[in-house]
């Protein structure tokens, strides 16, 4: 048993949070008012990350989730936006799901920082599991195309590849790759509550894709949405620690009644609880990010635990962040509500706390075969 | 990162697995259970303290010039867990082994060690813990519990309180102000007291669920040797803290989290058997809310200890952070009970001994036992103010 991190993570952890405090953060998103920063990514892939899930034989460094989870932190620290994360998770699907040609033609071109993927997954008026999935990929004449719109789709606008949940007629839905290049496909900035997010609009109007893997099988797009779910919570990590250092910062040097205010038990007492959150935040996601790197069992039951637990962290601490912060907290001069609005955005992608904790319930309470006890990850030496 | 054991671990594991099959009793957990009446089961629990130290399972964790195994904490928390699994018989001996063993190895001279640490090993002194007075519950460091030097003793004079397993113990390990001069926390002294000592009267207290876990301790005259002075006088306070720390460490968590885990089963099973509205309550929307909280509540619990577990494996202290395993699981078990009296209903009204009590009153009983575990080794504000204070560095 070993729940820490080795000491490469770590120096991979600490050179990105270096890049991203000198190089992003709330003042260069101030600074880049919204559009996509070609000197980001060119900055990332100084430090390799867009290498990071490719397998070596495709000139990546073949790394996995656990070594990737705190370089997500770091990104939601910093409030990195899509199609960054989005690209790196891409690589793992295409890697382990993909043809032997997409594997071959897409994944050097990630690991070289030429290709950028979006995950197209959100529909207006739907939730985001894969049996809520409408829009339409029809095949003729031996192509994909497909029909429908997605919404909400991060940094659609930066990317040159899109992976697009899709069902065809009568089947499963499942996941296909397309060029944003392709003229059927039409991008449309969202006006978003965050800016930053470079949240798009995309219109396939049938747009030649590929499927990645076999058509009827939904396990690349259920992976996807694991990964990416994870993805959003531990970035919720990193967001509720950049906001809890700010406030922390604030209230030993802000003065009322002749004292800091973090002198004061009220303020005091709500620190420890958002510390307390955070903490378990953590160790919920990162235990997620082993649990599917192992493929365990218990995967999906870990990943919604960190869902609903990051969730409800990050909205604990980016709330009592801007109490804390009073009035000058409400302000657009100071950065809280940066944090504030991404952390909502991610709240509800891919599920909300609840939707996570109905997910946990089904498979902790549904289950008469088996007593909870049994439903730990093989982790918990139940056998 | 790994969660799975390694095989020395798995093998470890096993080992405890068959020694507890060959020595709990037969039909333990379904047709034998412990005595329902206190004293009786307190004997009960001691002998069991006894056997463990036959099998070679006492104070594994322990240098081996002391008896103990040098099992790393990983091992101890596998030992631990496992015990708990099994339903295996708590300690009673909590305060020998999870406090004066520690606080001892830290400050005691060697003939202490040697005269103290082999009888808690052995299963043969239980100790208890005087700390809190009536006046001196949050605010430790205001105790008024006189020592003053007497030739070659310290005469005791004064009243401790919420002492658990008072009546049972052989010894105490005691707060007394030594300098009454001095401010508050410097003039304390860290004494070890024999609890059949002259001039020692027990008091016990009735808790809420109507038992007598603790009492109050009065003491009156009662001669202490000199010797059984702990670190240097006046210093008692630093090695109080000493002890605190262990009281609400991470290796205490894990197997807590695994007993906690056995009454969620039973809740999860009470959920799907009883009927309202026409249909199981595990079925309400709102109520499964609920119950997933409190799964994945628990299961943080167990994350969390075993991140802890693998600081202090790697050898990095304890520090102020084990005050953030207690202020968890304190407020998670609680709010578990609450769920589990909301499941059974209006029925939680009945006592155990009511023949219409749903599961035997057990969520009632627990609902209130777990009142006391947000006050008791240090409330949770004083947690927080720790947290606050000592972990993010904000002011006094």
């Amino acid at each position: 048993m070993d729940f820490d991190f080795n000491p490469d993570q770590y120096l991979l952890r600490d050179s990105v949070h270096t890049f991203l405090t000198d190089q992003w953060g709330p003042r260069k998103l101030r600074a880049a008012d919204a559009r996509f920063s070609p000197d980001l990514w060119n900055g990332l892939r100084g430090l390799g990350l867009q290498t990071l899930l490719v397998p070596e034989e495709f000139e990546g460094s073949g790394l996995g989730l656990v070594d990737l989870v705190l370089v997500l932190e770091e990104f939601g620290r910093a409030l990195v936006p899509g199609p960054l994360a989005d690209t790196v998770l891409a690589s793992e699907i295409i890697a382990r799901f993909g043809s032997p040609s997409q594997r071959s033609s897409l994944l050097p071109k990630i690991a070289s920082g030429d290709c950028r993927i979006a995950f197209a997954h959100a529909q207006s008026g739907a939730g985001h599991t894969a049996a809520e999935v409408t829009l339409q990929a029809r095949h003729s004449a031996g192509e994909w195309h497909l029909f429908g719109q997605k919404i909400l789709v991060p940094g659609a606008q930066a990317a040159t590849h899109l992976l697009v949940s899709a069902k065809p007629d009568g089947g499963e839905a499942g996941l296909f790759i397309c060029p944003v290049d392709d003229t059927a496909v039409s991008i449309q900035s969202h006006r978003a509550v965050d800016p930053d997010s470079l949240l798009c609009q995309v219109a396939f109007e049938g747009t030649t894709a590929q499927p990645i893997g076999a058509i009827t099988d939904g396990r690349a797009l259920a992976r996807l949405l694991e990964t990416s779910t994870l993805a959003a919570a531990i970035q919720m990590v990193g967001i509720a620690a950049a906001s809890l250092d700010m406030a922390v910062a604030y209230a030993k040097q802000r003065t009322q009644f002749d004292r800091p205010i973090g002198a004061f038990q009220a303020i005091k007492h709500k620190f420890a609880d958002m510390l307390v959150a955070l903490e378990g935040a953590r160790s919920a996601a990162y235990y997620a990010s082993w649990a599917l790197a192992e493929d365990d069992s218990a995967a999906a039951l870990a990943v919604s635990m960190a869902k609903a637990t990051c969730a409800d962290a990050c909205r604990l601490i980016c709330n009592d962040v801007l109490q804390i912060h009073g009035g000058v907290g409400f302000t657009w001069g100071y950065d809280v509500h940066f944090y504030l609005k991404r952390g909502k955005l991610l709240e509800y992608a891919f599920g909300d706390a609840s939707f996570h904790r109905e997910r946990v319930a089904h498979i902790v309470l549904d289950d008469s075969d088996s007593g909870p006890a049994d439903r730990q990850s093989t982790a918990a030496n139940a056998a | 990162m790994d969660f799975r054991d390694t095989p020395a671990e798995a093998a470890l594991r096993e080992d405890v697995r068959h020694w507890l099959r060959d020595n709990l009793p037969t039909g333990w957990g379904t047709t034998v259970r412990e005595p329902e009446d206190e004293a009786a089961r307190f004997a009960f629990r001691f002998d069991w303290e006894k056997r463990l130290y036959r099998g070679g399972w006492s104070g594994i964790a322990w240098p081996r010039e002391y008896g103990g195994r040098d099992a790393t904490p990983i091992e101890q928390a596998i030992f631990l867990e496992e015990m708990a699994r099994a339903d295996a018989p708590e300690g009673v001996n909590i305060i020998g082994r999870n406090l004066t063993w520690p606080t001892l190895m830290a400050h005691g001279t060697e003939a202490q060690k040697l005269r103290y640490l082999p009888a808690i090993l052995r299963g043969e002194e239980m100790w208890c813990q005087g700390f809190s007075e009536p006046n001196s519950g949050s605010d430790l460091a205001s105790a008024r519990c006189r020592a003053t030097r007497d030739g070659d003793a310290y005469v005791v004079n004064g009243q401790k309180i919420w002492t658990s397993f008072a009546q049972y113990a052989h010894w105490c390990i005691l707060l007394a102000r030594t300098d009454p001069s001095a401010v508050k926390h410097r003039g304390l002294s860290f004494l070890l007291v024999d609890m059949r000592t002259p001039g020692i009267t027990i008091r016990p207290l009735v808790q809420i669920t109507g038992e007598t876990d603790f009492s109050e301790v009065f003491f009156d005259d009662v001669r202490v040797p000199a010797d059984n002075l702990v670190g240097e006088l006046n210093q008692g306070w630093r090695i109080a803290m000493t002890t605190l720390q262990f009281e609400r460490g991470p290796e205490e968590a894990l197997p807590r989290q695994v007993r906690f885990r056995r009454d969620l089963d039973r809740l999860f099973q009470i959920a799907a058997t009883t009927q309202r509205g026409g249909r199981p309550v595990s079925s309400d929307p709102v109520l499964r809310q609920k119950l997933a909280a409190c799964y994945i509540d628990l299961e943080l619990m167990r994350l969390n200890g075993l991140r802890g577990l693998t600081r202090v494996a790697k050898g990095k202290d304890l520090g102020p952070e084990s005050s953030f395993a207690k202020l968890y699981w304190s407020h998670m078990y609680q709010r578990l009970t609450e769920v589990a009296l909301e499941v059974v209903g209006a029925e939680s009204a009945l006592a155990a001994s009511d023949p219409d009590a749903v599961a035997e009153g057990f969520f009632s009983h627990r609902f209130l036992q777990s009142r006391a575990m947000t006050i008791y080794s240090g409330t949770s504000e004083i947690q927080r103010n720790i947290i606050a204070e000592r972990v993010l560095g904000l002011p006094k």
